[in-house]
């Protein structure tokens, strides 16, 4: 598995002898097989316990059941919005309209179940597609127009975002089957229901990235397009999987949060669908996928997006005020952006001798 | 419309090539004249002063992107910095009663601080701008939003009121201040050397930097100059809206791309045009006009400018491919 990289080798067998941090600890190709990562998610691991037991001892209600309830379900959503951009960051890409897929898929879902009378198990499925197919189409004008993702997104975003607006004539789709609105209700314990989802989705994942010739194409591509080219990786065609795979995976969150709202609105990811930005990128990066595109981590994606809504919803037990809560996360995106900058300097360092 | 793009004549090209802004003041009269003959409100002179309005801010808001597209960056955080130097602008006037010199000082101020942590961060950490200004326009709007509690400031004074409405036949005041500014970031750009040295760190910084140009400097001093901006933006913003709205700049991102772009900046940097990205902002301005005047969903607009910008960069990549 490691073949492709030599130096990697070493790295990621000296990984598997320390015992390695959970999931994303195995054996992968590229920069991220470094031992030093591995620490990475038990690091965040560490530090999301911590904030737990700190905001457990400030507050009275942080540790309550319903709110770890509450926390759980955030978590499960934020953690699949935070794979939704980590399959792009992994191309060297971003999806900047996440958010505007999302809420197209949540929509589109409203109505084939209320308008079209679809059941719930086709509508989903379906809602689905229609998120996948628009990242696809994201992905093949990256790759035909040979520019970077950004702009791309940047124009399909308001493309998306306008054309569902005008459909739905911003209106919400509030009549829908209670079968599909008490999904988001169920709970085990205090662990919301959703969160069976989101592990399912993080498995598979890991098992695209880590077990599939496709997930270790997807790596090398990102890690550097052009060497992939050569060695005969088809890698425009990986753009467009991700690109794909990153719209479907909105659409869930979209449908998720749906679910959870008991009705899809069309204001749910705010202007745009811009309000998923600063998760869609805070949990990738906090767990360790570098924004140059080659290395991912599944865990290291959900224990960010856990940090994240264990410190929003302990700020807010803490009365900071819900109005200061986005300073605040844009600080911290801006020092965990400033660590991914020092480990990927550290990492380069390594690879060079 | 890209296939257009594609098969569009080898001589319109090399035209284009050469002059790449007269295609686009090509279409601006062609709508003008399409609006003219067809809407008879469109040639009022209210109508005339809605739009340039509409274009006094919107260009202050484009060129801001502009320098930094120059130098080859991406800068989120135009609206959250224009909002937060907007509602500074407004509360300092509202709630700390201070004279207008004064507060448009503390707005000024509060755009040039923002820019210049924009540009130290990128500089110094070397990170991409885009992540960096996505950290900068969360802490920026959250500021914002924690200051103001979502509330508006409504005690604006009156001189700045004033300011918003006045007009002159078809011009409004607020073109002594954006005019003076486009003009001023045109020669700038063409005639001075910190513009020539901003395009060199854009074209290739490497390069820039083996020949002498400061690079750090002229990197710091495009987000300071594009933090301005968007301060003039927000408050020129104030005055038209005559109270300090929390929510301005949130709807800017698409326009501050979309009209430097249209307008022929190239996002690898290195290349952009104060007529052009001028252009740019007129065209939009157009079609927003057009759409409300013939009763479109505003969403619409935000469809199109969509489209334009994809247009816009698929001609982009035809011009500069053979």
């Amino acid at each position: 598995m490691t073949r492709t990289d030599q130096p990697a080798a070493t790295g990621a067998d000296r990984e598997r002898k320390r015992g390695g941090a959970g999931m994303a600890a195995g054996p992968k190709p590229g920069r991220a097989a470094l031992g030093w990562l591995a620490s990475n998610e038990a690091g965040l691991l560490m530090i999301t316990l911590l904030f737990v037991l700190l905001f457990s001892q400030l507050t009275a209600g942080f540790t309550s059941l319903f709110n770890l309830y509450a926390l759980t379900r955030v978590l499960a959503i934020d953690a699949v919005i935070g794979f939704s951009m980590m399959v792009v960051l992994v191309t060297g890409g971003l999806n900047l309209a996440a958010g505007a897929i999302g809420v197209c898929g949540a929509m589109a879902a409203g109505w084939f179940m209320q308008a079209l009378g679809l059941p719930v198990w086709l509508a989903l499925p379906l809602a689905l597609c229609v998120g996948a197919l628009l990242g696809a189409l994201n992905g093949a004008l990256t790759v035909w127009m040979d520019v970077h993702s950004f702009v791309v997104t940047l124009a399909t975003m308001s493309i998306f975002f306008g054309t569902m607006i005008l459909l739905t004539e911003a209106r919400a789709f509030s009549d829908l089957p209670p079968g599909y609105v008490a999904l988001a209700k169920t709970r085990y314990g205090f662990w919301s229901g959703l969160l069976v989802v989101t592990a399912i989705v993080g498995v598979l994942l890991w098992l695209l990235f880590h077990r599939t010739t496709l997930g270790r194409q997807i790596l090398i591509a990102g890690a550097n397009p052009r060497a992939a080219a050569m060695s005969g990786v088809p890698a425009g065609l990986t753009v467009i999987v991700c690109h794909a795979l990153s719209g479907g995976l909105a659409a869930l969150a979209g449908l998720m949060l749906t679910s959870r709202n008991g009705a899809a609105l069309p204001s749910m990811a705010g202007q745009l669908g811009m309000d998923w930005l600063l998760p869609a990128f805070l949990a990738p990066i906090l767990g360790g996928t570098l924004l140059t595109g080659g290395t991912v981590s599944v865990a290291g994606t959900f224990l960010g997006a856990a940090l994240v809504t264990v410190l929003t919803n302990g700020l807010l037990q803490l009365q900071v005020g819900e109005f200061w809560i986005q300073a605040f996360l844009g600080a911290i995106l801006l020092i965990a952006v400033a660590l991914d900058r020092l480990r990927a300097v550290w990492i380069e360092r390594r690879r060079v001798r | 419309m890209s296939d257009q793009g594609v098969t569009m004549p080898r001589a319109v090209l090399s035209g284009l090539r050469r002059h790449e802004w007269l295609g686009l003041a090509a279409v601006l009269v062609l709508g003008i004249v399409a609006m003219a003959a067809t809407q008879p409100a469109f040639l009022s002179t209210y109508n005339i002063y809605i739009m340039l309005t509409a274009f006094s801010l919107s260009v202050l808001i484009a060129l801001s992107q502009m320098v930094i597209l120059a130098i080859g960056q991406l800068n989120l955080s135009v609206g959250g910095l224009g909002g937060l130097a907007a509602v500074i602008f407004a509360g300092a006037m509202d709630v700390l009663g201070l004279p207008v010199p004064l507060a448009i000082l503390a707005g000024l101020a509060v755009g040039l601080l923002g820019g210049l942590i924009n540009g130290i961060v990128t500089w110094r950490t070397g990170l991409n701008a885009f992540i960096v200004t996505l950290a900068t326009l969360s802490i920026f709007k959250g500021v914002n939003i924690g200051l103001t509690e979502a509330q508006p400031f409504y005690g604006i004074a009156e001189p700045v009121k004033w300011f918003g409405n006045a007009r002159l036949g078809a011009l409004p005041a607020l073109l002594l201040v954006s005019g003076p500014v486009v003009i001023l970031t045109g020669v700038i750009l063409a005639r001075t050397m910190f513009g020539r040295h901003l395009l060199a760190v854009g074209g290739n910084q490497q390069a820039a930097a083996l020949s002498g140009v400061g690079v750090g400097r002229i990197i710091v001093l495009a987000h300071v100059a594009s933090g301005g901006l968007a301060a003039m933006a927000g408050m020129l913003a104030v005055a038209r809206l005559q109270l300090g709205q929390p929510t301005i700049g949130d709807d800017w991102l698409i326009v501050s791309f979309a009209a430097p772009v249209i307008g022929g900046a190239v996002l690898a940097g290195g290349h952009v045009s104060v007529i052009g990205t001028c252009l740019g902002v007129a065209i939009i301005t157009l079609i927003n006009n057009a759409l409300v005047l013939l009763r479109v969903d505003p969403f619409a607009v935000q469809l199109l400018l969509g489209f334009l910008i994809l247009f816009a960069v698929g001609l982009g990549r035809v011009r500069s491919g053979r």
